[in-house]
């Protein structure tokens, strides 16, 4: 009598169990597409800081000023007409480069793009991005397991993060 | 009806490395931006490009919302010869996908 008992209130209480972990993972947004991509760094693009931006990607957060990384930002350099659309080229003379990330410091995310390069990529790496208003735009590499981070002041006519 | 536009890629053979060049078609909302009525539009933007050359992964970009509109990315390779195939994918945060491959010339 007291085990059938038992076992009602087993599964009673089995019944509870998955029904809450399941609203919690339906609220928590577990089931939307963007989680499926567990890989992408979610925590490291949501941050508003830099610093928080790079703990989160690299791990660390303290990196030497580096001359050996070239940047470029703007036509002309250190310039946009639109923020919406200014191009940056990252060049090096380093080898060994695992990952670049390039970060704008006043964007309300601050990590533009981080990409991981296999040994057979070679730089410039060129591309786009958006940046808000006035600010400085920092690129980090990690090459052979140090982090290297060079920064552009760029002026910005027309803001571009709509 | 607008004429939908088209993932491009172009991967040039010059001396000793393989240039390739990849424009994507794609809004990249960022969430924070808003419409003709004042509403937001709501996020939509490209997180994760990977692409190959042949067999082998080669380059993994991930973005947020920071990259452009449109997006442009040029990068080298090292060696390569004519014909080799370089694909890319690409996946958004909305689980929208595409892909784009072309043959070293």
């Amino acid at each position: 009598m007291t085990d059938k008992r038992f076992e009602q209130r087993r599964t009673v209480l089995k019944g509870v169990i998955s029904a809450s972990t399941l609203a919690l993972v339906a609220t928590s947004g577990l089931l939307l597409p963007q989680r499926v991509l567990a890989h992408w760094p979610t925590d490291a693009f949501n941050s508003k800081t830099v610093e928080d931006a790079l703990l989160a990607l690299l791990g660390q957060a303290e990196i030497a000023d580096d001359e050996m990384v070239k940047f470029k930002v703007g036509s002309p350099p250190s310039y946009a007409v639109n923020g919406a659309s200014v191009p940056i080229e990252v060049q090096s003379s380093l080898k060994d480069i695992q990952r670049i990330a390039i970060l704008v410091e006043k964007n309300p995310n601050p990590l533009a793009m981080s990409l991981e390069l296999s040994p057979s990529v070679k730089l410039p790496f060129k591309s786009m991005i958006k940046i808000a208003e006035d600010s400085l735009v920092i690129a980090v590499i990690n090459a052979g397991g140090k982090l290297y981070k060079t920064s552009r002041m760029v002026e910005v006519d027309i803001g571009g993060c709509a | 009806m607008a004429l939908k536009a088209k993932d491009r890629i172009r991967a040039k053979l010059k001396e000793d490395e393989t240039t390739v060049r990849l424009l994507l078609a794609h809004p990249m909302h960022t969430g924070r931006g808003k419409n003709e009525v004042g509403e937001l539009i709501p996020a939509e933007f490209i997180q994760d490009i990977r692409c190959w050359r042949n067999e082998d992964e080669v380059l993994t970009i991930k973005c947020g919302t920071a990259t452009a509109k449109n997006p442009y990315f040029s990068f080298q390779l090292a060696g390569g010869k004519l014909g080799d195939k370089i694909t890319i994918r690409w996946v958004d945060n909305i689980g929208a996908k595409g892909s784009a491959e072309t043959i070293v010339g």
